[in-house]
């Protein structure tokens, strides 16, 4: 317990006696000592993880339907059939643009609104960021369902205080009206639960970020007479450009899996008009219990989310190698 | 800093700043702040066309009518059960695949945390499809150890993550000088590392608490007995009984959410710097 209550940040970590010490830590234990910690949480992931993946592409070429699942007996192939149907069917293209606009909605207004409040609490007193930051932290903390149950009875038609409030401006009337009606108000609801649940992260990390600016780099620019809008444009935001690009990465991924907002929005049976493709897969499979056809779209979603996954990985790759 | 003009301006500003400020906190606040009020309402003032910004005569109607739902206390006995097992045995299986990654140059270890981070990506209401196909075969489904072992591969990455972080913190020379004290492997695990990553551990087991509690399409799918399910389902379920009883939903809501806000305050810290560790540092 000694050497455990020695404060870790007073032992010197320059690279001169980092590296033949990693070398001597590399050769020492014998390899088979690393495969066997590695080892469970492997099995756990391939058992459950890789291996479920492995079956939903090959479900995706197959048609799974209940008759199978009650048999047990094996479901027929089918080919590229389930891609075909879902590739020539229109209505999976209108799913495809309101996820794509869904998330590029989403993502923009919770990165602009983050990096706003990120800088606002820098220029507001101790007392105002303090309140900012417990609001948020609150709101951070309350789960989805939470979040989406309350925004509806929020907006409810009959007795929603937000209806109230909105019906309070001259000349408008939304007594009794109901959001939903029209999937673009519904969606306009929707976006409000997500950007309110994204905000306080978005936020609180890109104040984090900030503060970790050189504050003598904007003073100096300060003083070369640089206005506080070109010294957030030229100095704060390069050095925070790393961090907003993982935030916004994981808003991508994060917006284009919306699911629970929805669902719970639309009383667990969301219409047509509110699918997007998480929402549409899972009809498939569990209402429909059309399984393949559902892991068909799964796959061609995560196909369409590919591209922003590895980059993601590729930069807290780098990241974790540094340290 | 400059002149007197300056001074008044730049207090101006700050005023002006604040005003937003307080304007945002409110905004946000306000859902949070229309859950609990309306939870201590009785029915006749949760139902009125001017709303009621405080209760008239507050009450704990709502949360008895709650916690006497059916299903609501089987309900809250899985949700506990089900996140504390999948939270110790994510930690148990997560904390050694740290350690791996942490201490060891072994062959596959790029593989091994490209894996970890991968995983965390996976969309899992995509994978649930051959997951409940896969439980249905082994006749786990509508059962508590199914969606356990859901859960654990669900917390598991993250928790291997973070906690390769925690370790990487402890220097690697107090290993070494216990090696050289004569320390075996294990005593230096037992010894160093562990109470060194405690905090770590204690952080990574509240955010896998939060991330089992709040979780609702696995578990949504995979029971369908309304006494295998959780909390997260009953909130769900509850407005389609007949119509919506928005007191003790509003109710049932809060006390949902307690556990976690309680915990999530206390760890808020390590959630944000485990998404994006190093972003700035780099």
């Amino acid at each position: 317990m000694d050497v455990a209550t020695r404060p870790t940040v007073d032992v010197p970590a320059s690279p001169a006696t980092a590296v033949p010490s990693r070398r001597r830590l590399a050769r020492r234990p014998t390899p088979g000592a690393a495969w066997l910690l590695v080892a469970p949480s492997l099995v756990v992931l391939v058992a459950l993880l890789g291996y479920p993946l492995g079956w939903m592409i090959v479900l995706s070429f197959q048609r799974m339907s209940l008759r199978q699942l009650i048999t047990g007996t094996a479901p027929p192939w089918v080919g590229l059939d389930n891609y075909t149907r879902t590739l020539t069917d229109p209505f999976f293209w209108h799913v495809v643009a309101r996820t794509v606009v869904f998330t590029v909605v989403a993502v923009v207004l919770s990165i602009g609104v983050g990096l706003l409040v990120a800088l606002l609490m820098r220029r507001v007193s101790t007392w105002v960021r303090l309140a900012m930051i417990v609001a948020m932290l609150f709101v951070w903390a309350m789960p989805r369902l939470v979040s989406t149950q309350v925004f509806k009875w929020l907006v409810d038609a009959d007795f929603g205080v937000v209806n109230w409030l909105i019906d309070r401006l001259p000349g408008v009337d939304f007594h009794e009206h109901s959001w939903f009606i029209s999937p673009v108000q519904g969606f306009v609801v929707i976006t409000a639960v997500v950007l309110w649940g994204a905000i306080p992260f978005l936020a609180i990390t890109l104040h984090a970020g900030m503060s970790q600016v050189p504050k003598e780099l904007e003073e100096a620019a300060t003083v070369d007479g640089a206005s506080s809008a070109q010294v957030f444009r030229h100095v704060t935001l390069p050095i925070l450009r790393p961090l907003i690009v993982i935030v916004t990465t994981l808003s991508v991924i994060w917006d284009m899996q919306v699911f629970e907002q929805i669902w719970v929005m639309r009383d667990t049976k969301p219409e047509q008009d509110y699918f997007t493709l998480g929402i549409y897969s899972y009809v498939q499979s569990f209402s429909r219990s059309n399984y393949s056809l559902g892991s068909a779209i799964a796959v061609l979603t995560v196909l369409l989310m590919l591209g922003v996954m590895a980059f993601y990985i590729r930069r807290m790759f780098q990241m974790g190698e540094l340290d | 800093m400059a002149g007197a003009a300056r001074g008044v301006g730049a207090r101006l500003a700050t005023g002006a700043f604040n005003a937003v400020g307080i304007g945002f906190a409110v905004v946000m606040a306000f859902p949070v702040y229309w859950m609990i009020n309306t939870a201590f309402k009785p029915v006749n003032e949760v139902q009125t066309f001017t709303p009621k910004f405080l209760p008239d005569h507050p009450t704990l109607d709502n949360f008895f009518s709650a916690l006497h739902a059916p299903h609501f206390v089987d309900d809250l006995k899985n949700s506990l059960l089900i996140t504390a097992a999948s939270v110790v045995l994510s930690l148990v299986v997560g904390f050694l695949g740290a350690l791996a990654i942490a201490r060891f140059q072994f062959y596959g270890r790029r593989a091994y945390i490209t894996a970890i981070l991968l995983v965390q990506m996976v969309p899992f209401n995509a994978v649930v499809i051959p997951l409940f196909l896969m439980l249905n075969r082994a006749q786990l489904t509508d059962t508590l150890p199914g969606v356990i072992l859901t859960y654990l591969v669900f917390v598991l990455p993250y928790t291997v993550w973070t906690l390769r972080g925690f370790i990487s913190n402890v220097p690697r020379e107090l290993d070494e000088a216990a090696l050289v004290d004569g320390c075996t492997r294990w005593q230096t695990f037992w010894r160093i590392i562990l109470p060194l990553t405690a905090p770590g551990l204690v952080a990574t087991s509240i955010y896998g608490f939060i991330q089992a509690w709040n979780e609702f399409i696995i578990v949504n799918t995979l029971t369908s007995s309304p006494d295998k399910q959780t909390l997260m389902v009953w909130l769900a379920s509850n407005q389609t009984l007949r119509g919506t009883t928005w007191g003790p939903l509003m109710a049932g809501a809060t006390l949902t959410s307690l556990p976690v806000v309680v915990f999530f305050l206390i760890i808020q810290k390590n959630i944000a710097t485990g998404l994006t560790a190093g972003a700035v540092k780099g």
